[in-house]
């Protein structure tokens, strides 16, 4: 794969491509004729497993690994970009790793694409029917422009060494491949946009404007939020497959790349995700300004436990990097310094996760809702959105705090006004977290509408001024500080590196998740309020059974990119062969 | 390296485990199935119109999502309790009749917002909600009894429900 010629490269990709986009309009075109008809409202039935789960767990490995190949590449170019101007080798040699895993598992995301796009017609073929009808042509410009991906992404790849000395071309491509596969995103978007908040037709379903069918509600929230969430993704595999070099290197050498490797990548992954919220936030509007019975049935209806379930898993993710960080003071010259202060980092830490999860109450039947009313008699108060959006912002901030811990731990600033800066990052501290604090109690005063609408991104705005006025603090503080010593790369205990694989692993169910409360959100239609689902799969699981295929989905997910790492060995070794051969 | 990788794959099982067994035995198991169209005989009684319109408020029409029992700080919609007696007052400073404020508030609820509340409501009659004529008349009429006076009845309310649907643009 990496010795290959730029030319025979990117054919060899096209013809792969082609071969498996060929072998999927074969199949669909073959079993077609052999399956029976599917049943008067348009459904045929996958053996054994149903046709649902089988689409769940099928679109659940396309997406992740979609998400991966799409997200990676954007920190790939930003690491070349900087290794480029900073000539940093460590930073190109980062950025074409993440690049070698990226261009191998575009091939699995093509085979799972492809198997997809052979089971939705079969199995829904009225459904995919109609939003042929509605949405066709972006097909089909999804089509051309992945073609286009496939085409820069392997030209990308195989041309690292020779366009070495024409730097700014590459970075250039590298750029174009991001925008390929925005593109790519914002389509696929559009399709989910359609199916959950519908536009540009009418009551009955027939086109009006296909650029209202395409411009919904959603569509752009729904992007972001996707795009965002990939760079989150890919960073953490990214940090699970140095963790996993780490764990298997043999030499000092190795053991300090991929530590810093995965130190890199899960900061990155760790510091985007702090925009997920505010993302999030803005798809949440776009709901309830489409449907604020859909809104509120995802927020605080059938799927209000499963929030508590993200944030058993967010809080378990915010737990896992912090133990890294505060594992990591061990390799900083005079992180010693800072250990005094985890203890207080966890106590933060664990009240947040105490609050975040401490459940609305949830009436399950008629004789609850008349029993109990909206909120639980004893822990309602901490159940509701005032109190979780305040601990889930202090607990962000005591991470980012860890952060700043490890980054400044062996260093010593020398500038004359250094007491005055320890002084001013006490007050930034304490008034963010104070004002994040009565922000939340003010909350509980006030009517949905101004704590949803004004409050809440108050708190969050007031929480990423900090962070800011921290980090230019920090950086003008530090600026020329005396370096007690260089950071001990590879100098970890291997549990540090569990801890970024868990992240991972928690990252992959958590995406799980999301994406089945949102295709949940359309509950019994296949196009909300247009288009019914009356198949027998027309009903949403207990979410014990939800539990069971994602977790399916998460394990083939990851059994997969095992094989993705293990194949990047594979051809690593064949590479040094034919040099030591030469 | 072996016992590494050994660890590593008891981790990503184990952690995956863990997060399945918290999802079986923590998380309620209710399944929501697409609600079923709820037959109401021709000539029901007054207190079984209630009934099944309670139901309907709990269950199918999802209107708890919003609306609480009690009033409360920071509700989003009015409470259920004393809405009859509220909707008979703001009829009668409307001048229009408590059967029609009622049924206008469900299939054509834009026209008229309760102070200090949003527009936020979607028509009953249509998708994604779709209740049927008789349904709409049961839930009016558990609406009515909420500190308010009953005067519905199915079928006989329906050319009043039919005249708010047609003002409200719908068949």
């Amino acid at each position: 794969m990496a010795e290959a010629g730029v030319t025979k490269g990117i054919v060899k990709g096209i013809i792969k491509f082609t071969a498996i986009l060929g072998a999927g309009f074969i199949l669909l075109f073959v079993l077609k004729k052999m399956l029976l008809a599917p049943t008067e409202d348009g459904y045929r039935f996958f053996p054994l497993i149903g046709s649902r789960d089988w689409i769940w767990i099928v679109a659940q490995l396309h997406l992740n690994f979609a998400a991966f190949v799409l997200g990676v590449p954007l920190f790939a170019v930003t690491m070349e970009y900087i290794g480029w101007k900073k000539s940093d080798e460590r930073l190109d040699r980062i950025a074409y790793d993440f690049t070698k895993l990226f261009t191998l598992a575009y091939t699995v995301t093509a085979v799972m694409g492809s198997i997809f796009l052979v089971s939705l017609p079969l199995l829904y073929p009225k459904f995919i029917d109609y939003m042929m009808q509605i949405l066709g042509p972006t097909w089909w410009l999804y089509l051309i422009v992945m073609y286009g991906e496939v085409i820069v992404c392997y030209y990308y790849f195989y041309s690292w060494q020779k366009l070495k000395a024409r730097k700014g071309f590459h970075v250039a491509l590298g750029v174009l491949l991001n925008v390929l596969g925005a593109l790519l995103l914002l389509i696929t978007s559009a399709w989910v946009g359609f199916m959950t908040t519908p536009a540009g037709v009418t009551p009955e379903g027939e086109l009006v404007s296909r650029w209202g069918a395409i411009h919904t509600h959603m569509w752009i929230p729904l992007f972001l939020h996707r795009f965002i969430a990939n760079i989150v993704f890919g960073a953490g595999i990214a940090a699970a497959y140095a963790a996993f070099r780490f764990i298997i290197a043999k030499t000092d050498e190795e053991k300090a790349y991929f530590d810093w490797m995965g130190y890199t990548s899960a900061i990155i992954s760790i510091g985007v995700s702090l925009l997920l919220p505010g993302v999030g936030y803005l798809l949440g509007v776009e709901i309830y300004s489409f449907n604020e019975q859909m809104g509120i049935q995802l927020m605080g209806g059938f799927f209000a436990w499963l929030w508590v379930m993200q944030a058993i898993l967010i809080g378990a993710i915010l737990f896992f990097i912090n133990y890294y960080l505060w594992i990591s003071l061990h390799k900083m010259p005079g992180g010693e310094r800072y250990f005094k202060y985890v203890k207080f980092l966890f106590i933060v830490l664990l009240l947040g996760y105490a609050v975040w999860l401490t459940p609305h109450d949830v009436a399950l039947s008629l004789e609850e809702a008349r029993r109990t009313g909206t909120y639980h008699p004893a822990l309602g108060k901490l159940g509701v959105m005032a109190a979780k959006n305040t601990a889930v912002i202090l607990s962000y901030l005591a991470t980012f705090l860890s952060f700043a811990i490890f980054r400044m731990s062996n260093k010593e600033p020398t500038v004359s006004w250094a007491k005055s800066g320890h002084t001013a990052r006490a007050v930034i501290i304490v008034v963010s977290a104070v004002g994040v604090l009565g922000l939340g109690i003010y909350s509980y005063v006030v009517s949905a509408s101004v704590r949803v609408k004004v409050l809440s991104p108050i708190q969050f705005g007031l929480f990423l001024v900090a962070l800011v006025a921290l980090y230019i603090l920090d950086s003008r503080m530090y600026k020329g500080a005396r370096i007690i010593g260089e950071p001990r790369w590879g100098k970890m205990p291997e549990r540090s590196q569990y801890a970024l694989i868990a992240i991972t692993v928690t990252f992959t169910w958590l995406m799980g998740m999301l994406g089945y409360m949102r295709a949940g959100a359309r509950q019994y239609w296949h196009v909300y309020g247009i288009m019914k689902n009356t198949s027998p799969d027309a009903f949403l699981p207990t979410h014990g059974y939800a539990s069971i295929v994602i977790t399916i989905s998460t394990l083939l997910f990851l059994l997969l990119v095992s094989l993705v790492f293990w194949s990047i060995m594979k051809l690593e070794k064949v590479v040094e062969n034919r040099r030591g051969e030469q | 390296m072996k016992k590494g990788v050994l660890k590593l794959a008891i981790i990503v099982i184990g952690l995956n485990l863990t997060f399945l067994y918290i999802g079986l035995a923590f998380l309620p198991q209710s399944e929501s199935r697409p609600p079923k169209v709820i037959k109401i005989a021709e000539g029901i009684s007054q207190e079984e119109l209630i009934q099944v319109g309670e139901e309907i408020v709990f269950g199918k029409g999802q209107c708890m999502v919003c609306h609480v029992g009690k009033p409360e700080a920071g509700m989003r919609s009015p409470a259920m309790s004393g809405i009859g007696a509220e909707m008979e007052k703001e009829a009668k400073a409307r001048g229009i009749t408590p059967e029609e404020h009622v049924f206008e508030a469900l299939v054509n609820p834009s026209k008229y917002i309760v102070k200090g509340f949003e527009d936020i409501m979607s028509p009953v009659h249509t998708p994604p909600t779709s209740m049927t004529d008789g349904e709409i008349i049961a839930v009016a009429a558990y609406l009515q009894s909420q500190g308010g006076k009953v005067t519905l009845s199915y079928p006989g309310s329906l050319p009043i429900l039919k005249a708010q649907i047609s003002k409200a643009g719908g068949k």
